[in-house]
């Protein structure tokens, strides 16, 4: 039996313990560090040991299209004497030295496995400068507690909670909170969320989006009390923060558990926030309008290859998607909705919350219907066994194509199957701000794809 | 002090060394106060003063012995590394998939994934222990791969808690009949990551080297960082084959190394193997300088032919490769003429560069070393690589020890302002590097600058990359770190960081 008494304060649901892994395809908690660094201004202080923060965000950046990033995070760098004396006292000379030598408008201490191990004080050490006015708020991520996901929630709830606190001025109509893909877990997230606020502010809204290059920085996180209602953009990912946002500021929630590819799905999922928002009808529809004429006609011109090529390169019929659940939905969709593929076999790595797993089951049912092949979903993290799922799914007559990631590469290989790299580790894509989402990524997405087919055929 | 090989932990580098990673002032001192506090009998000038560590109240993310251990655990062949762990510590499994892909690639091996499992440790664990979810993972380790070793890595958090991993690794040693080397690799354990290297050689020589392998009077162990094999077109003319180790290998090669007739080291951070291999198995240790720059080759060709009795050939294969080099090294030069550089590495590995680049007529006149060993595990002053490059090729004003800290590296370079920067470890130094209009050329392979032929690797190497500065001036002038102006300002890596905000 440990000493070690746990956080009973948990902020975010745990995840079911899922047992031994191969192929790790995320991070722990403190990979949260990332979604700090993904908001402008913001700057993560870990409290952990000395490996642990380049770990997780060199995993998920680094190796992950080479997205690179504003890492040169403080960090305790806990040894033997913290671990033996406590280390409490070295993060409040942490702190107080990162002050006097960086510059942020917010800086978000997050915690490693040692501190919650040994029991250190951090809220006391963390709330002294906080009652000094300094923006600077406290995250337990210990890595034991749950991966980036968890981790993701638990730090936006903090910066609410702990930083922005309570408001009760007047909302702004119009103006939407967007909770979506996980920065940098996500290859694409910085152009997915900047195509994302294309479209919202496209049919009229003023968009917070939060991270990444289109967020405007911290004024947009102060602005979240103030906005109309919060838009949960993932099938699941942010639905506990628009709850706990619901709560806090009485701010409606829209959910939306597809994230839109391609035009049908945009302009259906644009329909949707339009009503819920209610946003006059004809702007919304000159938008649209606009998005498709040009989005067809790429599709137009594309058919001639889709439909001629079909023999002469192999173009893939079945599908197998091995990733987190939002690109993974999302691009099962749209390859069997608009491209007219057929559900093989897809595999959520993430480890949902066994609460919402009814609900992502229910997503895929949906898919593929209509020629009576229904797409199922399986929850599986361990990459040994998703691969044995995959080896294990009947393929006669088709041709396979893979959407995963690095990891998936040997198994594509065995299948005779491309590969198209949509999913953390990507070590075989260098991202900038290619977008994969809406109506300018799916056609970003089609011409990754059909080059990735092409290849693998003529260069076989 | 032998190396302690009974007990299951490596002890750390602090303990053994004296390693220290944090100090600034020139090389000579270093190396000065260094003899003077840990190599008092070895006949160096006793100048010095008793070494001091540096310190300094802010720090940034490094990194730990575990990924280290780890990582040369992964990539032995053969292998399956269990790392006893919440996940966050697998999450460089991605890393070492890439790295092992890279090195098969140029070493002919097979391309496969290297096999890693993570026990996936949770906060129940945490209370009740984590040995239950060990031997699953030993387990599924064993029955998914049927590796012929299988190494099981402990982190900080089951360091903590204190499971007892050793219990469970000779338990199912036993009944499953399968090698089980344990690590003990907690992060916490020392300041430096390069601790992680002994860790794994400390379980290598413990439970993966033969001992009844008969002498092999023409093989030559070399160990390695990792990369290609640049050894074997030197050390084949003297007539000696090359076990090259560390930095992938497989278990073969490990095993043999006690046949070997001697052991050369390519970083005397990694020596504690061919310490271990002398002192456990007889294998004799070379002790001469590391073959950076002309004179250093000829003087470690020159050791290894007295060593493995091959005298008579070695000023011919000398000779030859002097003259084969000479027109393009000459071209270097020339091109390079007036350059300034600015080498980031650890320790010896840092100190080879240094003179490579003094070799190519470079100015060097700053350094930044990740960790500093003021002895190696042998003792022996011909490995006392600081001293000798100081005698060989002069002071270096300016030489800062610090764990890859970006905004010492700031400073420094601030100070320096060189025309390019080599360096070791792609991550934080050359992304910092670029960002301040300086191109960069980061050794990933760290075989490149070795030998005759390293020089001309080298060289090329930064003359390729010197009109990327078009690009990092671009990037500079178009994008700021979020330090405070002061600190943007500085130029000494340990300035006082004290005062009221």
């Amino acid at each position: 039996m440990s000493p070690f008494v746990p956080n009973t304060t948990a902020t975010a649901p745990t995840c079911p313990d899922p047992g031994s892994l191969e192929q790790v395809r995320y991070a722990c908690s403190l990979g949260a560090l990332a979604s700090v660094i993904a908001i402008p201004g913001a700057v993560p202080i870990t409290h952990c040991g000395p490996g642990c923060a380049t770990k997780q965000f060199h995993a998920l950046s680094g190796l992950n299209a080479y997205q690179g990033g504003e890492f040169h995070v403080p960090s305790t760098n806990l040894g033997n004497r913290e671990v033996i004396f406590g280390g409490a006292e070295r993060l409040d000379e942490l702190i107080a030295a990162t002050l006097r030598v960086m510059k942020a408008d917010l800086f978000v201490v997050l915690t490693g496995c040692i501190p919650g191990l040994i029991g250190d004080d951090v809220a006391h050490v963390v709330g002294q400068y906080r009652r000094r006015g300094v923006p600077i708020v406290l995250a337990d991520t210990a890595g034991y507690r749950g991966n980036n996901f968890t981790g993701h929630e638990t730090v936006v709830r903090a910066i609410i909670d702990q930083y922005l606190g309570a408001d009760d001025g007047p909302r702004e109509p119009g103006r939407v909170n967007v909770w979506s893909l996980l920065p940098y877990q996500n290859p694409f997230w910085r152009g997915d969320l900047t195509e994302i606020r294309r479209l919202l502010e496209g049919i009229g809204l003023g968009v917070n989006i939060l991270f990444g290059p289109a967020c405007a920085g911290i004024a947009e996180w102060q602005a979240i009390p103030r906005a109309q209602f919060n838009l949960v953009l993932s099938p699941w990912l942010g639905l506990e923060i628009a709850r706990h946002l619901e709560e806090t500021y009485r701010q409606p929630f829209l959910h939306v558990p597809i994230i839109p590819i391609g035009a049908r799905a945009s302009s259906s999922f644009l329909r949707e926030v339009a009503a819920f928002a209610g946003l006059p009808g004809s702007p919304v529809e000159t938008f649209i309008a606009r998005e498709e004429r040009d989005y067809y006609l790429y599709l137009r011109d594309f058919s001639a290859f889709y439909a001629g090529c079909a023999s002469q390169y192999r173009l893939p019929s079945k599908l197998v998607v091995i990733g987190e659940t939002a690109y993974n939905l999302a691009v099962t969709a749209f390859m069997i909705d608009q491209l007219g593929l057929v559900p093989g076999r897809q595999i959520v790595t993430e480890n949902p919350p066994e609460a919402v797993r009814g609900l992502i089951h229910d997503q895929y049912h949906r898919l593929g219907v209509e020629d009576g092949e229904s797409a199922g979903v399986a929850f599986v993290e361990d990459g040994y066994a998703a691969h044995r799922l995959v080896r294990e799914t009947d393929f006669t007559g088709h041709d396979p194509i893979v959407f995963g990631s690095t990891w998936d590469g040997e198994l594509a290989r065995r299948l005779g199957a491309p590969l198209v790299e949509i999913g953390h580790p990507a070590t075989d894509e260098v991202v900038l701000s290619r977008a994969y989402v809406g109506y300018r990524g799916a056609l970003a997405l089609i011409e990754r794809t059909y080059t990735t087919v092409v290849r693998a055929s003529t260069m076989a | 002090m032998p190396l302690n090989l009974r007990a299951p932990q490596a002890e750390t580098r602090e303990q053994r060394l004296g390693t220290i990673t944090q100090w600034n002032g020139t090389a000579a001192q270093l190396a000065r106060d260094s003899t003077a506090t840990h190599g008092c009998d070895k006949g160096r000038d006793q100048g010095g003063r008793r070494l001091c560590e540096a310190s300094t109240p802010f720090a940034q993310a490094s990194m730990c012995a575990e990924h280290i251990a780890v990582t040369n655990a992964t990539i032995i062949q053969e292998s399956v590394v269990v790392q006893h762990a919440p996940i966050g510590c697998a999450a460089s499994q991605s890393f070492t998939c890439r790295y092992y892909r890279d090195l098969a690639a140029r070493r002919g091996w097979e391309l496969e994934d290297p096999k890693a499992i993570c026990s996936n440790l949770s906060e129940q664990d945490m209370v009740f222990g984590g040995i239950g979810k060990l031997e699953v993972a030993i387990r599924d380790a064993w029955s998914r791969h049927r590796p012929k070793v299988i190494f099981v890595a402990v982190s900080c958090a089951t360091g903590i808690i204190g499971d007892d991993v050793e219990g469970a690794a000779r338990a199912l040693e036993a009944e499953l009949g399968v090698i089980i080397v344990t690590l003990h690799c907690e992060g916490f354990r020392s300041r430096h990551w390069s601790s992680g290297w002994d860790v794994i050689e400390h379980g290598i020589l413990r439970r993966l080297v033969s001992r009844d392998a008969p002498r092999q009077d023409d093989l030559i162990n070399v160990i390695h960082l990792g990369g290609p094999d640049v050894f074997s077109p030197l050390l084949a003319p003297l007539g000696l084959r090359v076990n090259l180790v560390m930095g992938g290998s497989t278990l073969e090669r490990l095993a043999e190394m006690s046949a070997a007739i001697a052991t050369v080291t390519m970083c005397f951070v990694l020596s504690y193997l061919a310490t271990g291999l002398e002192q456990e198995y007889g294998v004799p240790e070379i002790k001469a300088p590391l073959p950076y720059g002309l004179d250093a080759t000829d003087a470690w060709l020159r050791e290894i032919a007295r060593v493995t009795g091959r005298e008579d050939r070695v000023e011919a294969v000398i000779a030859s490769e002097r003259a084969r080099i000479a027109p393009e090294l000459e071209r270097l030069r020339r091109a390079l003429a007036g350059k300034k550089g600015f080498v980031a590495a650890g320790a010896a590995f840092a100190h080879g560069l240094i003179a490579d680049l003094r070799e190519l007529g470079v100015e060097v006149d700053s350094a930044f070393s990740f960790h500093h060993d003021p002895t190696t595990d042998s003792g022996d002053p011909r490995q006392d690589s600081l001293t000798h490059l100081v005698e060989t090729w002069g002071d270096i004003p300016h030489f800062t020890v610090s764990p890859d800290q970006h905004f010492q590296a700031h400073a420094a370079l601030q100070r320096a302002r060189p025309d390019f920067v080599i360096c070791r470890h792609s991550g934080s130094i050359a992304a910092l590097t670029a960002r301040m209009g300086i191109p960069v050329l980061p050794i990933f392979y760290s075989n490149d600058g070795l030998g005759y032929e390293g020089l001309l690797t080298i060289g090329r190497a930064i003359l390729r990359i010197l009109p990327r500065r078009r690009f990092c001036q671009d990037v500079a002038a178009h994008s700021r770190f979020p330090y405070q102006d002061w600190w943007l300002a500085q130029t000494s890596p340990y300035a006082p960081i004290t005062g009221p905000v």
